[in-house]
């Protein structure tokens, strides 16, 4: 994973409130795998996670004013989790509309459906075992790199909340990978 | 999971749980964290990575005309609120044909007592009446004191009416 000086990055920053393009571009490059990680172990597609991705670095744009100082990695990753939270309530809400012509559409992209479940490697399989919760806990963790006191803080719940609910899980997933091989 | 991370996992299950189960909570950690990092993502093609970059100086330039066009639409709202109010200036100063306005002057009498109508002559004829009254009340004085040696007690009757007769005209208007 891409790392950066926090000096550098504060120069970085500070180009980017002044509209400054190609310190947006140094944002990207810097970012631009752990995001997709995120956005890609959340959805288990490429597709939606190059547009989240692509939408939450036009985010970063209209609110890097927002940004008042702190961890750049946890105010960024909280961008990506409101990116990815609006995905899913406007996937709900379209499936909701779909609801009616859902028999319709599945039998005639039955090969769709099982290529899409082609591309979905092991440790996607078993993630989607765990409560989604938990799951975007582990995610969050593992791409952002973020303090426990920031995750915490960042889903409103106890610390110690944060760590009970982040080992259970990454245990469960080992035992889940194991069973699998 | 980086050094610092690790130390903070550290930290804080040591705080929350006696040693050895500390020692297994950070272990299990950091094999759910192995598996993780040894299944990376499929690679981000470079192609989304310059559409991203593309798209952002795209939004850049929007962010930027819509700066632009607040400041202009202040700025027209500040001009328009200026030539109002200087329309309103020149539409009070500039009354009828284009004529001086009245000049309004006030009676040191108040209207009400005097109830005239024609101030500038009520101001006048105070001054003489004033002026008579002063000169009569000098004449009683010279009555009184005997410096004129005619008749005193019969000139001062008539100047006492005539002082009379002018105060009663005064308060008639």
């Amino acid at each position: 994973m891409k790392m950066v000086e926090s000096d550098s990055l504060a120069q970085i920053v500070i180009g980017c409130k002044r509209g400054d393009a190609s310190c947006f571009s140094q944002l990207v490059d810097i970012y631009a795998s752990r995001g997709y990680g995120y956005f890609y172990r959340l959805t288990g597609s490429s597709d939606v996670s190059d547009d989240l991705l692509s939408e939450l670095f036009v985010k970063l744009v209209e609110k890097i004013n927002s940004y008042k100082g702190g961890s750049f990695e946890g105010w960024l990753f909280r961008v990506a989790s409101n990116v990815f939270h609006d995905y899913l309530r406007d996937k709900q809400r379209q499936e909701r509309l779909l609801k009616s012509q859902k028999r319709r559409i599945e039998s005639k992209a039955p090969d769709d459906k099982v290529s899409e479940s082609e591309r979905i490697d092991k440790l996607q399989e078993q993630l989607g075992k765990l409560d989604a919760d938990i799951r975007e806990l582990i995610i969050l963790r593992f791409y952002s790199q973020v303090s426990f006191k920031e995750i915490a803080a960042m889903r409103s719940e106890p610390i110690g909340t944060t760590l009970s609910k982040l080992h259970r899980g990454l245990k469960k997933l080992r035992e889940l990978m194991e069973q699998k091989l | 999971m980086n050094g610092q991370n690790e130390e903070e996992l550290k930290g804080l299950l040591k705080k929350l749980l006696n040693s050895p189960e500390a020692e297994e909570a950070i272990e299990d950690v950091r094999k759910g964290e192995r598996i993780l990092s040894e299944h990376p993502v499929p690679e981000l093609y470079k192609q989304v990575i310059g559409n991203i970059k593309a798209e952002i100086a795209r939004a850049i330039l929007c962010k930027k005309a819509a700066a632009f066009k607040r400041t202009a639409y202040k700025a027209v709202a500040v001009a328009a609120a200026v030539i109002l109010l200087a329309a309103i200036g020149v539409k009070l100063f500039e009354k009828g044909d284009g004529e001086p306005g009245k000049i309004v002057t006030a009676s040191i009498i108040p209207e009400v007592i005097w109830e005239s109508g024609h101030l500038v002559a009520d101001d006048a004829e105070l001054a003489t009446l004033t002026a008579e009254i002063e000169e009569i009340e000098s004449e009683i004085l010279d009555v009184k004191l005997g410096k004129n040696g005619g008749n005193g007690s019969a000139e001062l009757a008539e100047l006492e009416m005539e002082l009379a007769e002018i105060n009663s005209y005064f308060w008639e208007g």
